[in-house]
């Protein structure tokens, strides 16, 4: 019952060092140089569609490989928008959430149908898909030219203002989903995932639920993508690859994804160590691929899972 | 639209099919028997082709060269998949699929790398081996004749996968160990040893496809990915680890694929996932497929 209890408030105790962390961020443009707060205004963007990947994964038990759909065509909407009809950049934003959170709709509706193995595959495919059409329809999307000239309005141009924008964005966000998934909504996800029979037996639609958690994290993969064109000044079709699908899988798998913190761990320990590893060789991929095997066979759980676990041991060994 | 047009059309889609069968029944094999969706299996194909035109490009074999070059970089391959299974995925075995998932995603990141480091961004190609260079007369129109090696190779290994799985004591304890592994291992056979041998045969399969393709288009970086992609929706719409599944799944999606690309070439993949979705929603476990358990 004491275990219930603490899971009911959960964070609480934690607050002293998301405060601190928080006050770290908002520090961070007055005392590192703007190379590095480009960096870590990537970490934070990138971060929300690591969240986006674990809702699906760590939460629901669903393994996505095309989060990056979502992402990329979120940010061809903002980008369009802003640069072929220059629409307000605030209604852009929602445009290209709600774009992303529409495709989740219509993906989803195919997905969920399906478990495991099966899932990932067609979230890839279908991810492959959006990436070969904006990639192929040059006259609509300018093909592999990508979009340039996505900028901000005026108050956020300068990399400092529009770096304390996506931390607002990042921490509204960030709580928001922390309360979905502590909500009676997150329980039942976990529930889908650990058990299903039993879940459907209680009544509970899995196909629905299963839906609606598919079209919120696209929603955050949306997020993350209508925040990073403007960032970034453009956007190219590479932002719906399936290597970017494939970063909030290793940011997950990095930091741990039966955490709540551990994907964004993961994705700013990537995001900066990527940084770090760009300024001697050009084989980023093999680094990290050799990484994922390293963690897969030496630290199962991640980074932050394998921590919680040690850290739950000492607790359980001091009772 | 005349005759002609349709014809021509359905014979490429033939040719691109028998490709995809080839690419696909490694993997359906792998994961009908081993239970593990090999990602990388596309990138094995897609290393496939480059170190045939490594082989093809250093021995310069007049005529036989192609074929030479086609039988090393297979059995490279199968080599690839031998360690490739020895080193990763036999310690997966017993983990989740997840693990087993990315395991093989971190080997299409270290294998694309490879072939980045070692031959470079550029597209290669090389000529059609004799002699399959000319074209070919059916009914009076002309066609390629290499897309007929390519489906002649298609039908044999559909003749070779269906003698070894229906007609030795091989593919009896492959299709025992298909439904029940412990069973198996239990009236004495090696599991272990079986996977190996499979993943080194899927892995064979997959590099001779690679190979074979190479004088179909170009050979770059990025194939691998396509490949996959288009194998996946063979196999879920044949239905996964079936064997007359792949070869009507590949049937359809070259089909698809070749009258989707004449229609309009942007949506050709649209088309194969149209295809696919419905399947999904009417037999998610494909159309020759068993439901999970």
């Amino acid at each position: 019952m004491e275990r219930m209890q603490t899971e009911r408030n959960p964070g609480i105790r934690n607050q002293w060092w998301l405060a601190l962390l928080i006050a770290a961020a908002l520090f961070a443009p007055f005392v590192i140089s703007e190379f590095y707060l480009a960096i870590l205004g990537e970490a934070l963007i990138m971060s929300l569609l690591a969240l986006s990947f674990n809702l699906l994964f760590g939460y629901m038990g669903q393994l996505s490989f095309g989060q990056a759909a979502f992402y990329g065509l979120s940010g061809y909407t903002v980008a369009m928008l802003l640069t072929k009809v220059h629409f307000n950049f605030w209604l852009s934003i929602l445009a290209g959430i709600l774009m992303a959170g529409i495709l989740g709709l219509i993906i989803g509706f195919f997905c969920v149908r399906l478990r495991g193995i099966y899932f990932s595959i067609l979230t890839l495919a279908f991810g492959q898909l959006l990436f070969f059409v904006i990639y192929k329809w040059h006259n609509f999307t300018g093909g592999d030219d990508g979009i340039q000239g996505v900028f901000p309005p005026e108050a956020l141009k300068s990399p400092v203002n529009y770096y304390f924008f996506i931390v607002i964005v990042f921490i509204l966000a960030t709580f928001l989903l922390w309360r979905i998934v502590h909500s009676p909504f997150g329980y039942i996800l976990k529930s889908m995932r650990d058990n299903p029979e039993r879940t459907e037996f209680l009544g509970i639609n899995i196909g629905r639920y299963q839906l609606i958690a598919f079209v919120i994290a696209a929603a955050y993969a949306g997020l993350a993508g209508a925040l990073w064109a403007p960032f970034y000044r453009s956007i190219a079709p590479f932002a719906l690859m399936w290597i970017k699908s494939g970063e909030p899988v290793m940011a997950a798998i990095l930091g741990g994804p039966t955490t709540f913190f551990g994907p964004i761990f993961g994705m700013f320990l990537m995001t900066f160590f990527h940084a770090w590893v760009l300024g001697f060789t050009v084989y980023w991929p093999v680094i990290m691929g050799a990484l994922i095997l390293v963690i897969i066979f030496f630290l199962p759980g991640g980074i932050l899972g394998f921590a919680q676990e040690k850290w739950k041991a000492r607790k359980t060994s001091a009772k | 639209m005349s005759f002609d047009v349709l014809f021509n059309q359905f014979m490429s889609g033939i040719a691109r099919g028998a490709l995809l069968f080839l690419v696909a029944s490694g993997l359906s094999l792998t994961f009908g028997v081993l239970r593990v969706l090999n990602f990388a299996h596309g990138s094995i194909y897609m290393l496939g082709a480059f170190v045939t035109y490594s082989i093809w490009k250093y021995l310069l074999i007049p005529v036989v060269g192609f074929y030479v070059a086609t039988i090393l970089a297979s059995l490279t391959m199968a080599g690839v998949g031998l360690l490739m299974e020895f080193f990763l995925l036999r310690r997966l075995y017993s983990r989740g699929w997840p693990e087993q998932l990315l395991a093989t995603y971190a080997v299409i990141l270290i294998l694309t790398d490879i072939v980045k480091w070692g031959w470079g961004g550029e597209f290669l190609s090389i000529p059609r081996p004799k002699p399959f260079t000319g074209a070919v007369f059916l009914f009076g129109f002309p066609f390629p004749s290499y897309n007929f090696f390519i489906i002649l190779l298609g039908l044999a290994l559909v003749v070779f996968l269906w003698w070894l799985v229906y007609r030795t004591r091989l593919g009896d304890i492959i299709r025992a160990a298909a439904s029940d592994r412990e069973m198996v291992s239990a009236l004495g056979i090696p599991i272990p040893w079986l996977f190996t041998w499979i993943f080194v045969l899927g892995s064979l399969i997959a590099g001779l496809s690679g190979a074979v393709s190479a004088p179909f288009g170009a050979i770059r970086l990025g194939m691998d990915i396509e490949i996959i992609v288009e194998c996946f929706a063979v196999v879920v719409i044949g239905g996964m680890g079936s064997l007359p599944g792949t070869l009507l799944g590949s049937f359809i999606v070259g089909q698809v694929y070749s009258f989707g690309i004449m229609y309009k070439p942007e949506l050709a993949l649209a088309f194969i996932f149209i295809v696919m979705a419905i399947v999904l929603i009417i037999r998610p476990w494909g159309i020759f497929g068993r439901p999970e358990r």
